[in-house]
């Protein structure tokens, strides 16, 4: 039998009933070691296995932005102290974080894996200047938090045309 | 002769009882004429009415509390996103239209990277095409339960208790967002897709993880129907409010789920299909009276058919590559130095179309001209027709029904 009103109101109330003890999804802000292993936020540049700077100064990274964040001043090309091989460096490196759109173009088209994304958030700051990311930011952030999973060559290898395997990557964590 | 809106479409498509100029309001109406001794009166309801989903304006001239006239003002949230389409290059693009439909974004992408590739005469891996087709599906279920719950919010809750439903379809609307975020890293702005294909191959794992969320969101759509079917003080506030004809809806260029709320049968998905569905078959839900009410029911068709859908993909991805050219290394890696294409893809919302004309900036890497041909802007012209001879009270009950999205009906 079919009350006006009371029967709606009363299945309303059932579903509103049953959700009271459902898991609470809203408590607190999301740990961030429980985000996704391709969580994507703030900026870092890394150092090669040889520990020299990994960054070349070669400017792509500034070109594709669409957003021209970036700018790069090369130091132009010198031999590196490390393996005497002659190779570019990188003078200044700024990536303002205010109009980036974390689009990940920049950290695909490097060639040197150099800028990589972090699993961290950037930390809001008091001034603008805060939130601009100097070379020297760039490099304690690739020193001391946590780097995403991905990298240049890794992002070109997944779209390469001529791959046919099947093999995914990297496991989704939290997928299990 | 297969599309609906084309002049020559056989009648027995077409519901009953619509012919063409039956009542309908009349939007320029002249208030000089009106009725002197009436009790007239102006009211704007926006720019920033939290109610009007962006910022908008609706002027109504009132008659008592009846509406008499009503003109829609958008445009206050331009961003000039289509002459920044012609400075940006095509691979640039993608991260750019994430912006425009704020809660589709997915979509968006697709929709522009279609247009280059047609542009260009590039072929998508099929594993690609799946890839977009799924994300798509999940792109619609995430934006029709935002809208749901934007929707009962906006009609004042439900007897459930106040925004119940909304903090329900947001709670699983992140399941979505959590599955997008372990394929592409980004919650809402993406830069999935590129030229030839995707950016992003599936992560292990990520197939049982998408199953997950869609057994949940089956299981909750019932609940969201016994919370909206099944009380009558939604079906008053729906039924019989905001009738858009079908005559009107297709002269006003309306698609998606409010066309197809109207009575016409017309989705890009099944008629000039896209991506994988040509390989699959869609339902597509239609309801005939469309109102209010209509839209909130084609709305939950499509959410119980895109989860069908999703199911059904998910377990027969094909290997292969996930895109036809390699990765851009620098923006003018593509360029088209000539020619024009129009192409369009369902969206959550309606068709959204790409007008692009080849040739413009840095030797042909850029577009001469790009135009966005949004769905949530005709749904907006609808406001004029469908208002009329209703109270205050059911402007954001007809407002909400029709899901426009400012963002991308101001661009």
């Amino acid at each position: 039998m079919r009350i006006p009103y009371v029967t709606g109101s009363g299945r309303a109330l059932w579903v509103t009933f049953r959700n009271f003890f459902r898991r609470r999804v809203t408590e607190g802000i999301r740990p961030q070691e429980s985000r996704e292993k391709r969580y994507k936020a703030s900026f870092a540049l890394v150092h090669n296995d040889k520990g020299e700077e990994a960054c070349i100064g070669c400017d792509l990274c500034a070109k594709i932005c669409p957003s021209a964040v970036i700018t790069v001043t090369s130091a132009g090309k010198r031999v590196s102290p490390v393996d005497g091989k002659k190779r570019g460096y990188c003078e200044d490196f700024t990536l303002d974080l205010q109009a980036c759109i974390y689009c990940e173009l920049c950290v695909q088209v490097c060639p040197t894996d150099a800028i990589v994304m972090l699993r961290v958030q950037e930390e809001p700051g008091y001034s603008r200047e805060d939130l601009v990311l100097t070379m020297d930011k760039l490099y304690a952030n690739g020193r001391e938090k946590p780097l995403y999973w991905g990298k240049g060559s890794l992002l070109m290898e997944m779209q390469d045309p001529k791959r046919s395997r099947l093999s995914p990557p990297e496991p989704a964590e939290g997928a299990s | 002769m297969s599309s609906p809106l084309h002049e020559q479409m056989p009648w027995h498509r077409r519901a009953p009882g619509t012919e063409r100029g039956s009542r309908r309001p009349d939007p320029h109406l002249d208030l000089g004429k009106y009725d002197p001794e009436a009790d007239l009166m102006a009211l704007n309801m926006g720019p920033q009415h939290p109610s009007t989903h962006g910022v908008f304006r609706v002027k109504m001239f009132l008659d008592g509390e009846v509406i008499i006239k009503a003109v829609p003002y958008p445009g206050y949230l331009h961003r000039g996103v289509e002459k920044l389409c012609e400075k940006l290059t095509y691979i640039q693009l993608t991260p750019i239209v994430d912006k425009h439909d704020y809660v589709a974004p997915m979509t968006n992408e697709q929709a522009i990277n279609v247009a280059i590739e047609e542009l260009v005469g590039v072929e998508v891996p099929r594993r690609a095409r799946w890839l977009r087709t799924i994300l798509a599906e999940m792109q619609r279920i995430a934006s029709h339960l935002l809208w749901l719950g934007t929707f009962t919010l906006d009609i004042g809750g439900t007897i459930g208790g106040g925004a119940s439903v909304m903090m329900y379809t947001f709670r699983e609307r992140e399941l979505i967002l959590d599955c997008f975020e372990a394929l592409t890293g980004g919650r809402f702005h993406y830069n999935t897709h590129t030229v030839g294909g995707n950016r992003h191959d599936v992560p292990s794992g990520w197939d049982a993880m998408v199953k997950r969320a869609m057994r949940t969101i089956g299981a909750r759509l019932s609940e969201y129907e016994a919370e909206c079917s099944d009380n009558e003080i939604f079906l008053m506030r729906t039924r019989n409010v905001g009738i858009i004809d079908q005559y009107l809806a297709m002269e006003l260029g309306l698609t998606g789920p409010n066309l197809r709320a109207s009575g016409v049968d017309h989705d890009l998905r099944r008629d000039e299909p896209f991506h994988a569905y040509d390989e699959i078959d869609v339902g597509v839900a239609v309801a005939r009276s469309g109102d209010c009410y209509a839209r909130y029911q084609v709305r939950m068709a499509e959410i119980k058919e895109s989860v069908r859908l999703v199911n059904l993909l998910i377990d027969g991805i094909p290997t292969g590559p996930i895109a036809a050219l390699r990765g851009a290394k620098s923006p003018i890696a593509i360029k088209a130095k000539s020619g024009q294409v129009y192409s369009a893809i369902e969206t959550p919302r309606g068709e959204l179309g790409t007008y692009i004309i080849g040739g413009g900036d840095q030797k042909g890497a850029a577009a001469y001209r790009l135009k966005i041909r949004p769905p949530s802007l005709h749904a907006v012209a609808a406001l004029p027709y469908a208002l009329v001879g209703h109270t205050i009270s059911d402007v954001v009950t007809i407002l909400g029904s029709l899901d426009p999205i400012m963002g991308e009906v101001d661009r």
